[in-house]
């Protein structure tokens, strides 16, 4: 008796095939969406941290290029003309920014100094919020990846046992057999919901940390351009 | 962007084709055959039956019973018990048997030879109606004396007077005073005790067979239907020891045996304070006592089986410390 049922179990599990393959296209219609949705979206979050990880290790690489070249003692008027031709970034575009605004300032014949404090700092400011906007662009992405992608793998699960016990009402039978491809599946999608979600939530705080540095080195340097420019201001006043 | 997004594709169908190779299919666990296991249960509570004897008996071998070869001499005594009495005892007669040890003899015997004489009156007696009419003549004269005789014996007679119209009284009062018995039966019929009427073996009280065998080693009351198996002896010593704290600090565990008799009642409650049966010149042998005292009195009550009163009423329990303390 029993080793009849072994027998029948054994070959049930024979005929059932557990590849990531087969788990994906046994499943329920309902169960592949949400297989197909969370894989996309492992590869869009992945796509999403490996961008922001070379984007930050390249805007930190030029900031300490541009902080030993801008404290080295070269004239601000020189390093204006090399950096003004070509695309810049972070601190250099900051740089650019508030120089433009100066040399604005003092192409008329008297040159208007009165308010070039606060046009300077206002500039300085866009600049910051804009490459602020540029270093943080896609990461919420990453959040709601992070939190969403259980839910959905777990949906998919709810949804595969429910198949399940489906097909044993229908069987009439409560073998583990005919239960058990219907459970593998299910907790398929919520491995792949895990899978999506957990690296996710990891590279989204270390990101989002990242950038918050790279923003409040900005500010300082900003803090400390605009109080040079500011000395430079009341000099000629 | 376009760069991390080729990244991460290419690295996600990597992840998925080494995970196709890798995990090809899910392998069925192996199960290795199971012989199944001859479990024997053996009965051991033969080892420790109870047997019926005296305390004071000599220890000795006995043979195994030999199976009875002959037939018995002797039919078998009912209601004999056997084993009890030293000497063998007649089985006592009732009080019916003992008053007509003479005539109860002889009493099955008279019935058929009576039988044979009525019915030959009576063939003759109906067939031709006129020859016997002397005999009735001569048969009057015998009624009132022999019925004179039943009156004193038996209520028969005041029975016989009513049907004295009819011409078949006179044979049965012709039957001597033998056949007082059947007559009375016929009478006094009870059906109830139709029972009693064919029960012909003479009722007695019982008797005792000795037996031939000394007294064999045993228990005082001599209960040899009642058995404390193993299992049941091991319950109870395991109940008591784990209330026992053996006395661990004294010195020489040798003398520190302590034997208990305690009597239970059918509850399983310690009757009586343990008695401590046995002593020792150890200082510490009053603790030990004492202790192995506390442990009986602790425990209970005990969970026996009830069944078994007898068996379990007075247990003598020995207490030693050595294989606790290594001694």
């Amino acid at each position: 008796m029993i080793s009849e049922a072994l027998a029948q179990t054994t070959v049930a599990a024979a005929e059932s095939d557990f590849s990531f393959l087969s788990l994906f296209f046994q499943a329920h219609i309902v169960v592949k969406l949400v297989m197909i949705g969370l894989l996309a979206a492992s590869v869009w979050c992945w796509a999403i941290i490996f961008d922001k990880w070379f984007l930050y290790t390249r805007t930190k690489r030029q900031m300490n290029r541009f902080e030993t070249v801008f404290w080295s003692g070269q004239s601000l008027e020189e390093l204006y003309r090399t950096l003004s031709n070509r695309a810049n970034h972070s601190m250099a575009a900051l740089f650019v920014a508030a120089m433009r605004e100066w040399k604005r300032s003092h192409e008329g014949a008297k040159p208007a100094l009165h308010s070039l404090q606060q046009r300077i700092d206002r500039v300085m400011d866009v600049t910051i919020s804009r490459e602020q906007e540029r270093l943080e662009r896609r990461l919420l992405v990453l959040a709601t990846v992070g939190a969403a992608a259980p839910f959905i793998g777990l949906f998919g699960t709810v949804w595969g046992i429910m198949t399940a016990f489906q097909a044993i009402a229908a069987s009439k039978n409560t073998n583990l057999a005919v239960v058990a491809p219907g459970i593998a599946e299910a907790l398929f999608a919520t491995a792949l919901g895990l899978l999506a979600a957990i690296p996710a939530v990891i590279a989204y705080n270390k990101l989002s940390a990242d950038a918050n540095k790279l923003g409040g080195r900005m500010e300082g340097f900003a803090d400390e351009f605009s109080a040079i420019l500011s000395r430079q201001i009341d000099e000629r006043l | 962007m376009r760069a991390g997004l080729i990244a991460s594709t290419v690295g996600h169908l990597a992840i998925l084709v080494w995970g196709v190779i890798s995990f090809p299919d899910a392998r069925p666990f192996e199960v290795a055959p199971v012989d199944s296991l001859p479990v024997e249960l053996v009965p051991i509570s033969e080892l420790t039956k109870l047997r019926v004897g005296e305390k004071t008996a000599e220890l000795r071998e006995e043979e195994a019973p030999k199976p009875t070869e002959k037939k018995a001499e002797k039919p078998p005594v009912p209601d004999a018990k056997t084993g009890d009495a030293k000497a063998e005892q007649p089985t006592p007669a009732t009080k019916q048997a003992t008053a007509q040890p003479a005539e109860a003899k002889p009493a099955p015997t008279p019935p058929p030879a009576p039988a044979p004489e009525p019915p030959a009156p009576e063939k003759t007696a109906e067939p031709a109606p006129a020859p016997p009419a002397p005999q009735p003549e001569k048969a009057p004269a015998p009624v009132p004396e022999k019925a004179e005789e039943p009156k004193k014996v038996a209520e028969a007679p005041p029975v016989n007077v009513k049907p004295r119209s009819k011409p078949a009284p006179p044979p049965k009062v012709q039957q001597t005073a033998r056949a007082r018995e059947p007559e009375k039966k016929q009478d006094d019929f009870n059906p109830n005790q139709i029972a009693a009427l064919l029960n012909k073996v003479d009722p007695s009280g019982g008797g005792t067979q000795s037996s031939s065998e000394p007294a064999s080693l045993g228990s005082e009351r001599g209960q040899s239907n009642v058995q404390m198996s193993q299992s049941e002896l091991d319950a109870l010593r395991s109940q008591i020891a784990r209330c026992w704290n053996p006395p661990i600090g004294a010195a020489g565990a040798d003398d520190l045996n302590v034997r208990l008799k305690v009597s239970l009642t059918p509850g399983g409650d310690v009757d009586l304070s343990p008695q401590v049966l046995n002593s020792s010149g150890n200082p510490s042998f009053n603790v030990a006592a004492e202790s192995a005292r506390r442990a009986v009195l602790r425990c209970a009550p005990y969970s026996l089986p009830t069944a078994k009163y007898e068996a379990w009423r007075e247990v003598i329990i020995n207490f030693d410390p050595r294989e606790l303390l290594g001694g």
